[in-house]
């Protein structure tokens, strides 16, 4: 036992170090989701805003103060991005949710190409800020120091998250809107601006996870899709407009990701499709969606 | 939430075909424009140059697999990103029992369907217990799932180079080799096709699902099993896109893991959705749409296609709500508006 | 490419589609006749114009490989006044995108459509082998100029399809020999699990095992959705092996190359490739990380022989950046073909492959010598291994291995 642990210990860190990514990530399109009905299919090109911003500003040699500044710059564009996606939405509001899923699946397409115009097609590297570039030994085992601040930082996020819809005023808005939006409107509250705000926080979001994803992934053509496709699975295992259920769907992702393909190289191909459907199969609404069927 | 999903799967069906009262032309004058088609259709070889054509057969290929798309998110409301697991089925299918076996006749296309139906079975019972989103994300999963078994079968599927050599279509045993006759056979399965689906979709059955997507609690609360009737419909679906796939096979006579993948399910739906749910002929001209661009147009754009389907997603969201069967619908209505009118003064 | 390929590149307004359909039916003719002899404005050899196609990748995750290849080729035209023998080139570019499915019909577009008399380019293995049966059909040639499955010229072979490139496992097999040679002791092989990546493996590995050496582990990592080697480079610390060879392209070698140095691999475990590991943009995002990393193709842009110092030369001064594997192939591609235009009698795939096969040892390549066997070439694959020129990473060549042909062939 202690040798099997030893032998994958670097494959769990790194699944917790995934998982942290993972859930900034699909925390927003979560609550997104959850309050809005609003499939915002634009968030995984939201995140290659955000890793472009970073080599924007990185390129020439990390430092503190580039990275800080592509932090800011990209909560500023996600902010942004997400008042014109609200905006771009509402006359949406009544129709089905293919026809939000075919629209910011358009804006994303459309964010794609222009990036990649912009950009070129090749695949960038970004180096982390001073101090985290190298590896650090971790119980006689190399492994990237970023990856482990990127832990620390997703904890930290995680937490702040959790108080903030758990415990604040704010919070009991949302968690009243992702239970019964007609009752929180008719409360006199203008479900516009909870929207405008929503999307807003929730994009800037994806483009802080850009900006923070960057050392690890890279900036790239098709990123986009990739990091949309893993953020999806996260939060439909979690179950819709949960932040619990982003946080463990996100945790559980990052280890069949890291250790599960470590396990069972064999199968790597076929494991997320494979976990996704059997959570599925397991619980139709997700690990902490609803109990209760829709309308029954 | 709860109220969530259930407006999703309310809202999902565009009702175009709703009765909308009893002043309909007769029955025969309604038939014009598909015979009319359908006249046009047959008569393509005879005009359109090979190329033409072989793109013409592509778009009946792909207008058969997005109707029996369409009898899923359309007419039963159940919104699927993993169709294409079906059509990949049924293509491989049609391919091997070509190699292998024969490529006389429908055999391999009857196979298809046959292998469509079979897997859509295996898979539908677990996909059909959800709905919205969960069901998107299900059959995302389930269709991710065959894609990979199609790029590790190699030993079967020819892994990622694909399933190539597959024989000509055979009458008779002669090879249909060129353009026109391959388009005539494949006109003549997709016909077949798309009367059986549009049968389906106006039985009783049809009914029940329809009522399923619009009030599953009515339903259920009638003594109609939902779960039983999605499953059907998802079996059927399933059948018909196999079928479809083996159609593709007899035509390009290659087949590979995109077949199966995620790109071929999103165009379908695309289709859809640009045609409009739920009237079975609307995702014809959507399916007719993309494959024009795809393959007549696509390849001379210097790579800069994605920035136009971007926006030609978004522009058709805005302008098109209710795809292409919306538009006639609107000139529809309008024509009776004026009728109406014309008729007071 | 699983998942992230999103219906890109596909569509434009219906309208012009339509208009291009109902352009292609003024052709007229229908599609009911026999056999139509096409595109024979050229034959008889007197001169005129040859239409070609070009097919390379413009949109999807090959991008990058599509304007390599496509420069080299203008380069070539532009250097020779647009002419090939006695005739002058029309280029047609067309977008072969990520896969068959829209390759296939592109291909087919240039032949049917546009009336090419020879269509080079392709990326993608299973575009060249789902198009190899139109140009037996049509008896016209088609020259690959990148695609590396070995069936394009060993079991799916066609009298009319050539290729100018490699093959996947003909560069893995130097590899393999060569460490065998050195005796490095057990290696660890790893690919993305696609067809490309299986026949590295297996070409590496049969190399390797027959020269006596010992395989201490293999791993195929999903291919297009693995952006974390780190679950598998655990496998490798684990197997106990002395030496690492990999096959990656692309996007996918940046990731690898990086992740295998920052989880500490690099200083314990050497690693070796396949060209495309280090080949061309990928070498400069990968950075520090790729020094020393030692590779096969049958590539370099520092080869010391007078053809590749002035293609070097010109490429820089046209592009501003050096030529890669990919716009030499293309740019090998045009002389060739204009070499067999010299010979042929006509444009027909007939006249153009009896015209390729008596062209012997190809002299003036930037690659060196190398000469057709089995359409394929048999040319000398170098020992490559990065190295940082004054703040330029660049593939130095470490030595020739000698010339190999397609394994099996």
């Amino acid at each position: 036992m202690i040798g099997w642990f030893d032998q994958n210990l670097v494959s769990i860190l790194n699944g917790f170090a995934i998982g942290s990514l993972l859930f900034i990530l699909a925390v927003g399109l979560s609550i997104v989701f959850g309050m809005m009905d609003v499939l915002n299919l634009a968030h995984g090109a939201l995140f290659l805003v955000g890793a472009y911003l970073a080599w924007n500003l990185l390129s020439d040699g990390a430092t503190w103060g580039g990275f800080l500044a592509a932090l800011g710059i990209a909560a500023l564009v996600g902010l942004l991005a997400g008042g014109v996606l609200s905006v771009m939405t509402e006359p949406l509001a009544r129709r089905p949710i293919l026809d939000q899923a075919l629209l910011t699946l358009g804006v994303s397409l459309v964010v794609a190409e222009v990036l990649s115009i912009v950009y070129g097609n090749d695949a960038l590297s970004v180096g982390a800020p001073p101090g985290l570039a190298e590896s650090v030994s971790f119980l006689g085992r190399s492994y990237p120091a970023y990856r482990l601040a990127l832990i620390g930082v997703g904890l930290v996020l995680a937490a702040v998250v959790y108080v903030v819809v758990e415990r604040t005023s704010v919070g009991a808005l949302v968690r009243a809107s992702v239970a019964d939006r007609e009752m929180v409107s008719a409360m006199g509250i203008d479900n516009r601006k909870v929207k405008v705000a929503v999307l807003g926080i929730g994009s800037m979001l994806a483009t802080v996870a850009g900006v923070l994803g960057a050392p690890v992934y890279g900036a790239r053509p098709g990123l986009d899709d990739t990091i949309l496709i893993l953020a999806l699975v996260v939060v439909v295992i979690g179950g819709l407009g949960s932040v619990k259920g982003a946080l463990v769907g996100a945790l559980v992702i990052g280890q069949v990701e890291s250790l599960g393909r470590a396990l069972l190289p064999d199968v790597a191909s076929f494991i997320l499709f494979g976990t996704l459907a059997l959570v599925l199969v397991l619980r139709p609404r997700g690990l902490f969606g609803p109990r209760k069927l829709a309308g029954t | 939430m709860s109220a969530a999903v259930e407006s999703t799967v309310a809202d999902t069906p565009v009702s175009a075909d709703r009765p909308d009262g009893r002043r309909r032309p007769p029955p025969l004058l309604r038939a014009l424009p598909a015979v009319l088609a359908l006249v046009l259709l047959a008569a393509a070889p005879f005009f359109l140059a090979p190329f033409a054509t072989t793109v013409l057969g592509r778009v009946l290929v792909f207008a058969l697999f997005a109707v029996s798309l369409d009898l899923l998110v359309g007419v039963t409301g159940l919104p699927s990103l993993g169709h294409a697991a079906y059509f990949g089925v049924g293509a491989y299918t049609a391919g091997l029992v070509s190699v292998h076996v024969t490529s006389e006749g429908v055999v391999p296309v009857l196979a298809a369907g046959l292998a469509g139906a079979v897997a859509a079975a295996a898979t539908g019972w677990l996909a059909v217990r959800s709905s919205g989103v969960f069901f998107l994300m299900l059959t995302l999963a389930i269709g991710e799932i065959v894609f990979q078994l199609a790029t590790t079968l190699d030993s079967v599927t020819g892994g990622s180079n694909g399933l190539y050599g597959i024989p000509a279509v055979r009458l008779g045993g002669t090879p249909l080799t060129l353009a026109g006759y391959v388009y005539w056979f494949v006109l003549a399965v997709t016909v077949a096709g798309f009367a059986c689906l549009w049968l389906v979709s106006r039985s009783p059955v049809g009914g029940v699902l329809r009522g399923i997507r619009d009030n599953e609690p009515r339903m259920r609360s009638l003594g109609y099993s939902p779960f039983r009737y999605k499953y059907v419909a998802f079996v059927i679906a399933g059948a018909f896109a196999g079928v479809a796939g083996g159609l593709f096979a007899a035509q390009v006579r290659l087949v590979t893991p995109s077949e199966a993948g995620f790109t071929t399910g999103a165009l379908a739906l695309l289709a859809v959705v640009l045609g409009g749910a739920g009237s079975l002929w609307g995702p014809v001209l959507g399916a007719a749409v993309v494959v024009l661009v795809r393959d007549a147009l696509g390849p001379t754009l210097d790579g800069h296609g994605p920035l136009v389907l971007g926006i030609v997603f978004v522009l058709a969201v805005y302008l098109l709500p209710r795809g292409f069967a919306g538009l006639a619908g609107v000139s529809g209505a309008l024509r009776r508006r004026r009728a109406a009118r014309g008729g007071a003064t | 490419m699983t998942v992230h390929g999103l219906p890109r590149g596909r569509l434009l307004g219906s309208l012009g589609a339509v208009a291009l359909l109902s352009a292609t039916t003024a052709c007229g003719g229908g599609s009911l006749g026999g056999g139509e002899e096409s595109g024979g404005e050229g034959d008889g050899g007197g001169g005129g114009t040859i239409r070609v196609g070009l097919v390379i990748p413009q949109a999807g995750v090959y991008t990058p490989l599509g304007e390599d290849m496509q420069q080299g080729w203008d380069l070539w035209l532009e250097q020779n006044d647009s002419r090939m023998g006695d005739y002058e080139v029309e280029t047609v570019v067309a977008d072969e995108g990520e896969g068959p499915d829209t390759g296939v019909p592109a291909i087919q577009r240039l032949l049917q459509e546009e009336q090419v008399d020879v269509v080079v380019g392709i990326v993608n293995s299973a575009t060249a082998l789902g198009a190899a049966d139109q140009f037996t059909e049509a008896q016209k040639l088609l020259i690959v100029a990148n695609a590396g499955a070995g069936a394009i010229t060993g079991e799916a072979t066609s009298p009319y399809v050539w290729r100018t490139s490699f093959t996947n496992a003909q560069v893995a097999a130097a590899m393999g020999q060569h460490l065998a040679e050195e005796g490095v002791g057990p290696v660890y092989v790893m690919a993305p699990d696609y067809a490309a990546g299986q026949e590295v493996v297996a070409g590496f590995t049969e190399a390797y095992e027959a020269g006596g050496g010992t395989v201490a582990g293999q791993a195929l990592t999903p291919f297009g959705t693995t952006q974390d080697y780190q679950p598998f480079l655990s496998g490798i610390r684990e197997s106990g092996a002395a030496a690492t060879f990999v096959f990656y392209s692309g996007a996918e070698a940046v990731s690898f190359v990086q992740q295998y140095d920052s989880f500490g691999l690099k200083a314990d475990i050497p690693l070796y490739g396949s060209g495309f590991l280090t080949e061309g943009s990928v070498l400069e995002a990968q950075g520090p990380s790729a020094v020393g990393v030692q590779t096969t193709l049958h590539y370099s842009t520092e080869i010391d022989n007078e053809v590749n110092t002035d293609f070097v030369e010109a490429y820089e001064a046209a592009y501003d950046e050096p030529p890669t594997v990919f716009g030499m192939t293309t740019y090998d591609t045009a002389n060739v073909l204009a070499d067999a235009l010299a010979e042929a009698g006509g444009l027909s795939g007939e006249e153009l492959s009896a015209a390729l096969e008596g062209l012997g040892e190809i002299e003036d390549s930037p690659r060196g010598p190398w000469s057709f066997n089995g359409q394929t070439p048999e040319q000398s694959i170098y020992l490559r291994e990065v190295t940082d020129e004054g703040g330029t990473l660049v593939n130095s060549v470490v030595t020739d291995l000698g010339t190999f042909p397609q394994p099996g062939s």
